[in-house]
């Protein structure tokens, strides 16, 4: 019978705490980033120039048709020198850097989609009682379409938000110690791979459940 | 005010409008009726550029809507819509449904928009709804508030596209009676409704359209009392009847 020994959490735990900022700054990284993007490539998508439209599906197409964790390897081998160029040589960690901008880039493409769908759930209505109040079709947009495609989009964009939560674990590919990576460092250090394994599903798991309620009850009371 | 020439407009082969020609003078009342589909509600769409034509010409104060460049923003902020389903703004209350084209469209700082705003709803009768949203009020009264904002605008004419035909029955009135009441201002309006009464009341002209085209366009006595054309004559012993 395994022995459990849970000792070696304690002391562990500023190191996860790190871990746990670096999750959260990859995360609300990207659904910053993936939202306003997303936003922009969802709007040049159902937009009247074609060229645009045309890159902006091409960018959702790609994104979406290959793993998350090739992206991420992507942004960590082969583009290190552009962000080197982009953000200067003064960075000390590109690891981290190169997860920002992969999840960023990846995740816009799914906020995306989400985004195109709510704004086509807005009535075309209310396009027609914007732009004849005089308001030129990027107001109309950004007046009207887009306040009302936001919240009807509300729980969508939070489960996707969690998806991505736990998405991000993958950045143990390029050695990220994110929570997922510290925990699995310490147990390895310790000897002790289990009980921190069990530990850190436990941790996301409270959290995610958390949100999920969170976002049951958002949409209940939209039903309303 | 509004001079339509010869408009025509295609969806692929299907022909929506034929040669529709017609003109509103500044203060005239002109009532648009007709069967469904007779392409009423497209050309009334047609004078704001809601909806685009392919022939003709639309001329609104001096602006021809088939000019290249025209700036529609501009003319749109000029002449007032009121829709079948109001299309308030969900997500605003009504005193910012009423005040936030005044704002970023017409250059109004908040306090005159706010001013203009609660005149306007005081017009309309609905003063005391300032801060609620536009789900919390009855059809007619969104309707009324879908008015007031047109109006805020200060349009040079008003347009309204079937503005009482999603309304229950009991609450068609309170709306007729604020386009009456505009109407006798002198407010330069064209009309697409089936409200017989209210043309008869404050129309100057009727126009009769079946199948793209105006088959009829003739001062109100002259239409209720004898329709020339045969279509017309059914319309209207058929809207008439009960």
């Amino acid at each position: 019978m395994y022995e459990f020994d849970w000792s070696s959490i304690p002391g562990a735990l500023p190191l996860l705490g790190k871990g746990l900022l670096v999750t959260l700054e990859v995360t609300l990284t990207a659904i910053v980033v993936g939202i306003v993007w997303g936003t922009l490539l969802a709007v040049a998508r159902l937009g009247a120039n074609p060229l645009l439209a045309g890159l902006a599906a091409g960018y959702v197409n790609l994104f979406r048709s290959v793993p998350l964790v090739m992206v991420i390897l992507w942004f960590y081998l082969i583009v290190p020198q552009l962000l080197k160029a982009v953000f200067g040589e003064g960075i000390a960690d590109i690891r981290l850097t190169s997860a920002l901008v992969a999840f960023a880039l990846f995740e816009a493409a799914y906020y995306s989609e989400i985004i195109r769908a709510g704004i086509q759930s807005v009535p075309r209505g209310q396009v027609a009682a914007g732009l004849a109040l005089g308001f030129t079709p990027a107001q109309t947009m950004r007046l009207i379409v887009l306040p009302q495609a936001f919240r009807n989009m509300v729980p969508l964009l939070l489960t996707q938000a969690i998806i991505l939560f736990q998405d991000t674990s993958l950045v143990y590919v390029i050695g990220l110690s994110d929570f997922f990576g510290t925990a699995y460092k310490v147990g390895d250090r310790d000897g002790r791979l289990v009980e921190l394994l069990l530990f850190a599903g436990a941790v996301y798991f409270a959290i995610c459940f958390a949100a999920s309620q969170v976002v049951r009850r958002l949409q209940s009371r939209g039903v309303q | 005010m509004i001079e339509i020439k010869k408009v025509g407009k295609h969806y692929g082969h299907f022909q929506v409008l034929s040669d529709c020609t017609t003109a509103v003078a500044q203060g005239e009342v002109v009532v648009v009726c007709g069967p469904s589909g007779s392409g009423k509600s497209t050309l009334i769409k047609c004078v704001n550029g809601l909806e685009p034509f392919q022939s003709g010409d639309i001329v609104v104060d001096g602006t021809s809507l088939a000019a290249p460049g025209i700036d529609l923003p501009r003319l749109r902020a000029r002449v007032g819509m009121v829709f079948q389903h109001f299309e308030l703004f969900p997500h605003m209350s009504i005193m910012e449904n009423l005040s936030i084209a005044q704002r970023k469209v017409l250059g109004r700082s908040a306090d005159e928009a706010r001013e203009r705003g609660l005149k306007l709803l005081d017009r309309v009768g609905l003063r005391t709804q300032a801060e609620k949203y536009p789900g919390q009020l009855s059809g007619g009264q969104q309707q009324r508030v879908a008015i007031a904002r047109a109006l805020a605008m200060d349009p040079i004419c008003m347009l309204f596209d079937e503005p009482t035909s999603a309304l229950d029955p009991e609450m068609i009135n309170e709306v007729l009676d604020v386009m009456v009441e505009l109407a006798r201002d002198g407010m330069t309006m064209m009309c697409v409704t089936h409200e017989m009464g209210f043309a008869r009341r404050v129309a100057h002209r009727v126009i009769f359209m079946d199948q793209g085209r105006i088959v009829e366009d003739a001062a109100k006595e002259d239409f209720f009392g004898t329709p020339r054309s045969e279509r017309a004559q059914l319309f209207l012993s058929k809207i008439l009847r009960h």
